[in-house]
């Protein structure tokens, strides 16, 4: 079974808009959902700092995140 | 508190710094402040409030607060003219401050009849209610205000939970009774019980009530590059920087940014605990109790409430007090700026002469951000060593009872609370001598400053970071 891949980027600005709290977030999900998971952090994804905090899931990039809204796209685009 | 979770509100008060800091930076400050809730708060991005007016007219009063000046004295001055008068020289007169143009004036009445209410014909509420205050108008019940005592009895007692307990969450949080609301209904703090803990300012929803910052002074003395500025990180800064930000990464960085000096409080933490030991064995010696006195927070709420109990309070300055007398005696022409997780430190700092200023995490963080500083991007480090494990361990609660047992040759009975509820009802059993210990440890927020009102990370994590750190020396 291929892993899909979460990046979190923990850079200062992700970690000043909550990166934290969706590090957190992920640790929390329920065992099935996160054996699924393989977790990487990131110095900086894409450079759009302004959009903090990021992440990456299988590729795609997504911004303005909180731990509601990173689930969401998980349960959507797992495979 | 232990609720850190980043809400929208949050998220605009710490953007609102990083946009405030690039225009210290670019030497804009003055010239651009007027613009800067038209260009961050537009038609098209969210809006809580009616329209974008009143949303921008809220946020200037919070740009106020963030360049460190209160709201009510300044309600009617221009954010170029405060821009303009910075830096200020006298100190601020209060920490914690209401909004009031941000107070959406919630419901004061503590209980309320929902629409679940069926009428029903058992009428348990009506029953229940020991100052008939409940009335059935219109087939549903209904709460005469007036009389209402406000017991609960009847929320108990609905079938159906069609009786709400709905207390403002500003007022369920301020655990000492401070807050009340005035004739408009919006909610008023009472200077006199207040202790700055902060707990207000993280419950309220609408971000209605905020601390007067140092973050823009702060700034001014830093990209001015005047190199006068020494940082003193209180001990419950582990993690608290980013996910695997060592302590020593942390030092790195700050000196970076433009910070000449980097002391860690655990430092002075530990001259505080030799010091109350001393201050301790008297006490067992006449079988007397010693209260803790490096919570401020803990230390004002027995100065306001509980005043025959005041000489008890160790006479030990704070932490942060030594490690700053510390910082002046040796370089006099240095500014001392402490960071941590707390609001009651700013209300200390002002009684403080060592002390010029204090920020929270976030308000550095935002200040790395500003100067496009990314920790997680630097792999350059530098030790970080000013103190040992009696002094680290002041960060969460238990840490200071466990030195002071170390510390300490006799044997002793001491107590450990946090949460200023849980601290009252025990200083009453103090004042009437219904206690056996010789010392009370009191921190005002739950699980100590690791579960600060301004900790970024999780307390738990905190914590085990701080342990670790600790035992690494």
């Amino acid at each position: 079974m291929s892993k899909n891949i979460l990046k979190i980027c923990i850079g200062t600005p992700c970690h000043l808009m909550g990166a934290a709290n969706l590090l957190e977030s992920v640790e929390k999900f329920d065992c099935k959902l996160r054996q699924k998971i393989e977790l990487k952090t990131s110095h900086c994804i894409d450079n759009c700092c302004d959009q903090a905090p990021v992440a990456e899931f299988n590729g795609k990039v997504y911004q303005n995140l909180n731990p509601e809204k990173l689930y969401k796209i998980i349960r959507e685009n797992i495979k | 508190m232990s609720n850190n979770a980043i809400s929208e509100i949050v998220k605009l008060k710490r953007k609102l710094y990083v946009e405030l800091l690039k225009l210290v930076k670019s030497g804009d400050l003055t010239a651009e402040i007027s613009n800067l809730s038209k260009k961050m708060i537009t038609k098209d991005t969210a809006r809580y409030r009616c329209c974008e007016f009143k949303e921008r007219a809220i946020f200037e009063e919070r740009i106020k607060a963030v360049l460190g000046f209160n709201i009510a004295e300044n309600s009617k001055k221009s954010l170029e003219e405060l821009a303009a008068s910075l830096p200020r020289w006298q100190k601020k007169k209060r920490i914690v401050e209401v909004i009031g143009k941000a107070c959406d004036s919630c419901p004061i009445d503590k209980y309320l009849v929902t629409d679940a209410c069926r009428n029903c014909v058992a009428h348990k509420c009506v029953n229940s209610c020991p100052v008939k205050a409940i009335v059935v108008i219109q087939n549903k019940a209904y709460i005469d205000q007036d009389k209402c005592v406000e017991c609960g009895k009847c929320a108990q007692a609905c079938s159906y939970n069609a009786i709400l307990e709905n207390e403002r969450p500003c007022s369920r949080a301020c655990e000492l009774d401070a807050i009340s609301s005035d004739s408009n209904r919006q909610a008023k703090i009472d200077q006199k019980k207040c202790v700055s803990c902060g707990s207000c300012i993280a419950a309220c929803p609408f971000g209605a009530i905020t601390a007067i910052s140092d973050l823009i002074e702060v700034a001014l003395n830093l990209f001015a590059e005047k190199n006068n500025l020494a940082v003193m990180l209180a001990p419950s800064f582990l993690g608290q920087f980013g996910h695997q930000q060592s302590a020593a990464k942390v030092n790195y960085a700050l000196k970076k940014v433009g910070f000449r000096l980097v002391r860690e409080v655990a430092a002075g933490a530990e001259i505080t605990a030799a010091a109350e030991a001393e201050e301790l064995e008297e006490k067992i010696e006449f079988n007397k109790t010693l209260l803790s006195s490096c919570c401020p927070a803990f230390k004002k709420m027995v100065e306001n409430e509980f005043e025959e109990l005041s000489a008890l309070i160790s006479k030990t300055d704070s932490p942060m007090s030594v490690t700053a007398a510390e910082i002046k005696s040796k370089n006099p022409e240095l500014k001392t700026v402490f960071v941590g997780p707390c609001t009651a430190k700013k209300a200390e700092a002002l009684k403080d002469k060592n002390v010029d200023y204090v920020l929270n995490f976030a308000e550095m963080l935002a200040l790395f951000t500003a100067s496009n500083i990314n920790l997680a991007q630097i792999n350059e480090e530098e030790e970080l060593n000013d103190a040992g494990q009696l002094g680290r361990q002041f960060a969460y609660a238990g840490g200071l009872q466990q030195s002071l047992k170390e510390l300490t040759a006799s044997d002793f009975k001491c107590r450990q609370l946090d949460g200023l509820g849980r601290l009252k009802k025990e200083l009453y059993l103090i004042r009437a001598n219904k206690h056996d210990y010789n010392f009370l440890e009191g921190m005002a927020c739950s699980g100590g400053c690791v579960g600060g009102p301004f900790s970024i990370i999780n307390q738990n994590l905190a914590k085990k970071l701080v342990k670790e750190f600790a035992e690494s020396f």
